[in-house]
């Protein structure tokens, strides 16, 4: 988990990190080839830990989180801007990256780096 | 994988399926896939298409954070140097017959798809409002926002209620237009340097946008400059992430469009 705290304002473009769970895990879920019915009697079912990480943007429970940002932001300056409770702009922040951490929680996972060290180098044979 | 070990145990392993390539695409010795440790990559080839494979036990689950990695490391490092169209993670054959089956059953889908695929990568961009920017811009554009506000200054949290909830809803309506608007405008200004574009459901509340663009590696500096001039000019109001080169994740489906 490397992506830094968002300061508000800040500008400039932050790069991705292929290592944020929560990122791969919004990357990767529900996408890519599905194999055809009729082809499938080769393909084993296998248990798979990944778990439905979308969320409901609009809510009550939205309205109300909202409606404590506008309020906070009224009552004290210097506190707005540092992100809502449940919605911060950081590590942890998103609905998302806690379904990281379920994740990681679940089958005992951590958020080490290692991946990056088997990073695949890839060659095309010249002989197309 | 070894031939040894599905005659060993027929049921016991199977072939973990990463993505489609062209057949003259073959892993290097280093590269790994999932599993603990994590097995060697390699490919089963049929025709002019092959899938990037390895040996999976099958009773175990799969889905650990590194297997969603591994599987992202290694699909992305391949966009890199060729084409290649993922396939859905936890697809396993159950031999390497079975993986050859379903080459041959869309061989030319997929041949096709990869043929379009060639020399263009996908980027994912991101832009989440600075909250106070924001709720600031709402306030001041919307007179019921701010008269509900001014009816919650000095209240208790857990007074008013309904006041509350109505607050937010008004908030919630006008993040979200503001939402539509930007991704439209951004749509507009990185479509022109892209091969085709799409948009995913937003990951968070604070959300502005969240687009997918495939873009030619010719471009890439270009379309780069593009996100880096909408940061300038959305500073102060909104953060801006990039994530890419990565595999075509979002463009599989209407890659395979038959039409």
């Amino acid at each position: 988990m490397t992506m830094a705290v968002q300061e508000p304002g800040g500008g400039g473009v932050q790069r991705g990190s292929a290592s944020d769970l929560a990122e791969v895990v919004g990357t990767i879920l529900d996408k890519g080839v599905v194999i055809d019915a009729h082809v499938s009697v080769g393909i084993v079912g296998i248990k798979l830990l990944t778990i439905d990480a979308r969320i409901v943007v609009a809510s009550v429970d939205t309205y109300l989180r909202f409606a404590e940002a506008t309020n906070r932001l009224t009552l004290d300056g210097s506190q707005a801007g540092r992100g809502l409770p449940e919605v911060v702009q950081g590590p942890k922040g998103n609905l998302l990256d806690k379904a990281g951490d379920a994740l990681g929680e679940l089958v005992g996972g951590g958020r080490d780096d290692n991946d990056r060290e088997r990073a695949p180098r890839r060659q095309r044979r010249e002989d197309r | 994988m070894s031939v040894d070990t599905r005659e060993a145990g027929p049921d016991t392993n199977g072939f973990f399926i990463y993505g489609l390539v062209p057949a003259d695409v073959e892993p290097t010795g280093d590269a790994r896939g999932v599993g603990d440790p994590a097995a060697p990559v390699s490919v089963v080839v049929h025709g002019d298409v092959a899938a990037l494979v390895s040996d999976v036990p099958l009773d175990r689950p799969l889905g650990r954070p590194d297997d969603l990695r591994a599987y992202q490391t290694l699909l992305d490092g391949v966009t890199l140097a060729a084409p290649v169209l993922p396939v859905r993670f936890g697809t396993v054959a159950r031999d390497e017959e079975a993986v050859t089956d379903l080459l041959a059953d869309r061989h030319d889908d997929y041949r096709r798809a990869l043929d379009r695929l060639e020399g263009v990568a996908q980027y994912v961009v991101r832009l989440r409002y600075v909250e106070r920017a924001v709720l600031s811009e709402v306030l001041a554009g919307n007179a019921e926002a701010a008269d509900l506000r001014d009816r919650l200054q000095g209240q208790p949290a857990e007074a008013l209620r309904d006041v509350r909830i109505r607050l937010g809803e008004v908030i919630n309506a006008e993040v979200e237009a503001r939402r539509a608007a930007d991704t439209e405008q951004l749509l507009a200004e990185l479509s022109p340097v892209a091969v085709t574009a799409g948009t995913r459901p937003p990951t968070s509340e604070f959300d502005a946008a969240h687009l997918v663009f495939l873009v030619e590696t010719e471009r890439r500096a270009e379309f780069e400059d593009g996100v880096e001039r909408i940061a300038a000019e959305q500073e102060q109001r909104a953060t801006v992430r990039l994530i890419g080169p990565q595999a075509p994740y979002d463009f599989v489906d209407r890659l395979l469009d038959r039409g």
